[in-house]
């Protein structure tokens, strides 16, 4: 039901947009709508060339302040013209904290919950698989408070 | 029993400091100085833009009243019968910001009868400063008026203030962004310590003490525009705020991180923790001083 709600609003309300945005609102509502029972923070767009060969893979990054107590969703998804898989990853400064693909086992997640004990800035890196070339979006959610 | 899985989570912030922002942080049993947090700090346009986009959301403080279980009170918010008397840019950032963060806090109690209103003054400020197309004013007029579309109508109202902030970022008119958020966060705060006066709890206590984070992070940002003195006078009524705040010390607990995993869906635990300790005495003051402070902001 959400997910039908929030579709048709942003139908009705892309309609006044240009066609780039309208794709960039469609594809931010539908990851936001994909991220369950949770509420809208922020959409992070990422559009990535692909990356030089033997080269770290293009990531783009965003600052976050994020709230102890505060259980934050993190959802990813890849535009369907992407050539690249999104991934999206969560640091404290150096500190991997959260990833949507975990190496060790090779699952890709669409999206994972951050409990958070520490007020302070967090940053979203978001790249695609391989180097690739890639659209994405990740969108931030509040789950609920500890 | 769900299926528990505990990977191992990479290390390498054992000799990192996580939270450069604190002003007075104890971190692992040293204590850092403002001073030397602070002064002589020089960020880059990337690197401003960064924070800003991020600094502050319309709902957060509103949620966690709300599920901290406190009523709604009208009290709280900014009356919109003023709006026709804000003609400067300056004016009319700052309070699309703080009519956020109202609407924000009607939206989170499904007040739709009210959020008309709201709705109303964010359209008529957001034409003011050229964002107004980033508000689809009939389609979230048409949402408010039935209180089952309280999903579409948070989803659309945050991804239109996402929307004209990022707009902003991109068109070099950053300093119109930093006074939204600006509003926003003042209205936040306000809203937090107004709520604290009637139902105080040590949650909201230290919710309000953490907000010493985020104001230095948005001071860095505005003292970029200080040469305006509608700036200058912004900080100088932030300030009062950053002197009590500099008596509230933020500790960080060092920990691990921890990734589990339960029916396929994962949910990562940061192992740091932040402690806030302020005095009971610091914390009426940071009341009043909001209360005063937001009073001042809205009749710039």
């Amino acid at each position: 039901m959400k997910r039908f709600i929030i579709i048709f609003a942003v139908f009705t309300f892309a309609g006044s947009a240009f066609i780039k945005s309208q794709d960039v609102s469609q594809l931010t509502a539908q990851c936001a709508a994909n991220a369950g029972d949770v509420m809208y923070l922020k959409d992070f767009v990422v559009k990535l060339d692909q990356g030089t060969p033997g080269g770290a893979p293009p990531t783009a990054r965003f600052a976050l302040l994020l709230s102890k107590n505060v259980v934050y969703r993190f959802s990813i998804c890849s535009a369907p013209n992407s050539d690249g898989e999104a991934v999206l990853q969560l640091f404290d400064m150096n500190t991997l904290l959260g990833s949507t693909f975990i190496t060790a086992t090779g699952k890709d997640y669409p999206f994972f919950d951050f409990k958070c004990q520490k007020t302070g800035v967090y940053h979203v890196f978001i790249s695609f698989k391989e180097g690739k070339a890639g659209e994405g979006v990740g969108i931030m959610s509040y789950v609920k408070k500890l | 029993m769900p299926k528990v899985f505990v990977y191992l989570m990479i290390l390498l912030a054992v000799a990192v400091g996580s939270c450069k922002s604190g002003g007075q942080v104890k971190d692992a049993g040293v204590e850092i100085p403002d001073s030397v947090l602070n002064e002589g700090v020089e960020i880059s346009e990337e690197v401003m833009q960064d924070i800003v986009q991020n600094i502050s959301s319309p709902v957060e403080m509103a949620a966690m009243i709300k599920d901290l279980g406190v009523p709604f009170s009208n009290r709280y918010i900014s009356p919109t019968d003023r709006v026709g008397n804000l003609t400067t840019s300056f004016q009319q950032s700052l309070n699309l910001g703080i009519y956020a963060g109202d609407l924000g806090y009607l939206n989170m109690y499904n007040k739709t009868s009210a959020v008309i209103d709201y709705l109303t003054a964010i359209k008529t400020l957001s034409d003011a400063i050229k964002v107004g197309q980033f508000f689809d004013f009939s389609t979230l007029k048409r949402l408010a008026t039935n209180s089952k579309n309280l999903d579409s109508l948070m989803y659309i109202s945050v991804h239109s203030f996402n929307q004209m902030d990022k707009y902003l970022h991109s068109n070099n008119r950053t300093n119109l962004s930093a006074l939204m958020v600006t509003g926003v966060w003042i209205e936040g705060l306000y809203l937090g310590t107004q709520v604290y006066k009637t139902t105080p709890n040590k949650e909201l206590a230290d919710r309000i003490g953490e907000q010493k984070l985020t104001l230095e992070q948005l001071m860095l940002i505005l003292e970029k525009y200080q040469k305006d003195k509608q700036y200058t006078r912004l900080l100088e009524e932030l300030q009062l705020l950053k002197e009590l705040f500099k008596s509230v010390n933020i500790y960080i607990k060092k920990g691990d991180p921890q990734m589990i995993e339960v029916n396929g869906e994962l949910t990562f635990i940061g192992g740091d923790i932040s402690i806030v300790e302020m005095t009971p005495e610091v914390l009426t003051s940071i009341i009043t001083t909001t209360e005063q402070v937001r009073n001042r902001l809205i009749s710039l």
